[in-house]
């Protein structure tokens, strides 16, 4: 029983991590139909804003999220303006994006390469290897702070698109951006925003990142085909849903991981997706798809 | 009668003007190509070893070159890709028209490249490739640059346990957890005695058993694998190694950075025992990750900054303390292993070619093959020779250990001074 419980613990500490990566993931596929392979790429960015600031002025991950938030937005702006804005009434505009992203991936990876080296680097606050011990169970701290910062952000995300103007704006968009124009909806400024939201969530997540693993620049790589799992689970474009799929999959493969070894628990994330793309493409909240 | 002769005289022309070539070729820098993992799960030791080829090629040419021509380093970054390292080596063969290579990082690099430049007769100093399988494909043109092959890394952690630790304190237990990659599975097949297999062929390369940890009269308690690729779940497989309550705990980590992971999840899951050994973690950026939980930790290594190892590059006595110094003016940071030991590569190919008098790679190969112990290849890793697979003749990997942060060498004691004593227990991370 103890083990359970244990297990238990570690996978929804996982899951709280894995739910602010997919959040922004899931947000600007829902509103632009971005397939952004890049996301991950701009998450170890956000990690690397907070690992200096950490680095050199000390200041601890969890202050510097704001700022790399807000620095890794203003990168999303730019992008949007150099990158997607042109092609963003194509008819074969999703499909353009996932080569556009997958290009920027390895743009923003060889640039942090050129900028901060190959070196990886981890940031060290005192909670990032603490736990909290009742009897032999224990709650990582780390994990802990990054799970409960992660959900009060989503929560705020959350309560921004349900009761802002603004906010709906975006959901109107989300569900139908030709309606959503014609009711004067500035679709485009929706547009910007959204992935500048996504984006600054990239970052948020970069900073809890920063000390829950370490990182370098190409190790984006490998949460690609994780994140995707979660944000396709979950049905693309749903954040509730992305949140819900971050918590089921990491506590299934922590278990996973305890009853039939570690190579599995990896494994889970990547045969979720393929699972969920046979047997409910749509996911857990998602749309279904339309026959042509 | 005019035509015919300007015919000839244009054949004679042309023929005269091939036969230059090359002596043309010859009074150009001497090209060497290097593929390495720069971007990719590889590309921290990639890049430093990157560096390592570039110092050593740069003080080589300020000395004034080999055979009176510069040498000329052409890096490829292969995305730590097999198929891209294949290539980029065929490339710089058939294309570049490079008269020497430099190996690659990593065994799972090493392997498929072995057979490129096997048949196409260049020379292979291995930096990294310690799978022993690399050695038996029957390929004669292989050289290893570090002390020996992954399955008997093993040795070194046996020797510590036989003459370090006290026999009554002795660990009766070990826990081992391992990467699923090509070199961490060699050590793990030497530690628990398992056989090597041929994947070509299904053969048997050799049979280890029963194992350095069974000859030691340790029982394994707990063992379990972590995938190449996109593993996360650190604090779980902390757990279970804690559960195990193992005296000894063995993580064949594949890089530094799954060095740092575990060790930070030691600490979060107040793991304890009486000796830590890990199969990566030597530089720099592991104390960075860890701090003091590094405190106690072995970890074999090819090469250390203290190693008194007296070398030569360029025809002049070149120390490995000279060495630190020009990396530290150099790239600003004290190196690592992952430095040392292509620089060690290039000392190598240096000597085989001044050694030869040319740059013909079976010439360079004769005379590699025929160093001994008394007339060994001099480098910053140490001597250097040979047995016939390419693996380094009776020559012990470093074993140190991080104490108050800073990496100490502990074993062989015979070897050199400046041996420190080895910390035991380790107790709590």
């Amino acid at each position: 029983m103890e083990q359970i419980i244990q297990t238990l613990i570690l996978g929804i500490a996982l899951g709280g991590v894995f739910a602010l990566m997919g959040s922004g993931l899931s947000l600007v596929f829902g509103v632009m139909r971005i397939v952004n392979l890049a996301h991950p790429s701009l998450i170890i960015a956000g990690a690397y804003v907070t690992y200096w600031g950490f680095r050199l002025w000390g200041i601890d991950p969890l202050v510097m999220l704001p700022v790399a938030a807000v620095v890794l937005a203003g990168i999303g702006v730019l992008l949007y303006k150099l990158v997607f804005e042109r092609e963003a009434r194509s008819a074969k505009y999703s499909e353009m994006t996932v080569l556009l992203t997958f290009a920027t991936a390895m743009i923003v990876e060889g640039a942090l390469g050129f900028m901060f080296t190959n070196t990886q680097r981890v940031t060290s606050p005192g909670y990032a290897t603490d736990a909290i011990f009742i009897g032999n169970v224990f709650i990582p701290m780390g994990q802990l702070y990054a799970g409960i910062v992660s959900l009060v952000i989503i929560g705020a995300l959350a309560a921004f698109l349900k009761y802002s103007r603004f906010g709906n704006a975006i959901r109107a968009t989300t569900q139908n951006r030709d309606a959503a124009e014609l009711l004067g909806v500035n679709v485009n400024l929706v547009g910007i925003m959204s992935f500048a939201i996504g984006i600054g969530l990239a970052g948020a997540a970069g900073a809890l990142v920063s000390f829950v693993f370490s990182f370098f620049p190409a190790k984006h790589w490998e949460w690609v085909a994780v994140l995707m799992s979660l944000v396709v689970l979950g049905g693309m474009g749903s954040i509730l849903g992305t949140v819900l799929a971050s918590f089921l999959l990491s506590i299934i493969a922590a278990f996973v991981g305890v009853w039939f070894g570690s190579t599995w628990s990896t494994m889970t994330f990547f045969l979720a997706l393929f699972l969920i793309l046979l047997v409910r493409p749509q996911g857990l909240f998602g749309e279904k798809p339309e026959l042509a | 009668m005019r035509t015919e002769q300007l015919r000839g005289a244009t054949a004679l022309t042309a023929v005269m003007a091939i036969l230059a070539m090359p002596v043309w070729a010859q009074d150009g820098p001497i090209k060497i190509g290097a593929s390495l993992p720069l971007t990719g799960n590889f590309s921290v030791s990639g890049t430093k070893h990157q560096q390592g080829y570039e110092l050593c090629i740069r003080q080589i040419n300020e000395r004034g070159g080999v055979l009176g021509r510069q040498l000329e380093l052409i890096v490829s970054d292969n995305r730590s890709d097999p198929a891209t390292a294949i290539n980029q080596y065929e490339r710089f063969i058939n294309v570049d028209g490079v008269e020497a290579v430099y190996g690659t990082f990593s065994s799972r690099l090493s392997f498929p490249v072995a057979s490129i430049l096997a048949k196409n007769g260049f020379v292979h100093p291995l930096p990294a490739g310690g799978a022993l399988r690399i050695y038996t494909q029957g390929h004669k043109n292989i050289f290893y640059f570090q002390p020996n092959a992954a399955e008997y890394v093993g040795a070194s952690l046996a020797d510590v346990l036989e003459n370090l630790v006290p026999a009554d304190g002795a660990p009766k237990t070990a826990a081992i957890i391992s990467a699923d990659d090509f070199f961490a599975n060699g050590v793990w097949a030497g530690l628990l005695g398992e056989k090597v297999m041929d994947p070509a062929d299904g053969s048997e390369v050799a049979d280890l058993a029963p194992g350095y940890l069974a000859e030691r009269g340790i029982e394994v308690v707990f063992s379990e694998r972590w995938p190449e690729e996109g593993f996360n779940d650190w604090l779980n497989l902390a757990n279970q190694v804690k559960q195990a309550d193992a005296d000894l705990i063995i993580g064949l980590t594949a890089s530094a950075e799954e060095a740092v992971q575990l060790t930070r999840a030691f600490k979060t899951v107040q793991a304890t025992a009486e000796m830590v050994y890990l199969s990566q973690g030597t530089q720099t950026e592991f104390l960075e990750g860890t701090s003091e939980s590094s405190n106690g930790i072995l970890v074999h290594t090819s090469w250390h900054k203290d190693a008194p190892f007296e070398s030569v590059l360029g025809g002049e006595p070149y120390s490995n303390a000279d060495f630190v110094a020009t990396y530290e003016a150099a790239y600003g940071v004290v190196p690592d292993e992952d430095a040392a030991i292509p620089f060690a590569v290039c000392q190598g190919i240096e000597q085989a070619m001044i050694g030869a008098g040319t740059t013909d790679n079976p010439a360079m190969g004769d005379w590699l093959h025929a160093r001994t112990k008394e007339d060994p290849v001099r480098t910053i890793l140490g001597r250097f020779n040979w047995d016939d697979i390419g693996l380094p003749a009776d020559k012990p990997f470093l074993m140190t250990q991080w104490n108050d942060g800073e990496l100490q060498f502990v074993y062989p004691t015979d070897e050199f001074e400046g041996v420190s004593p080895m910390s035991y227990p380790k107790g709590s991370f």
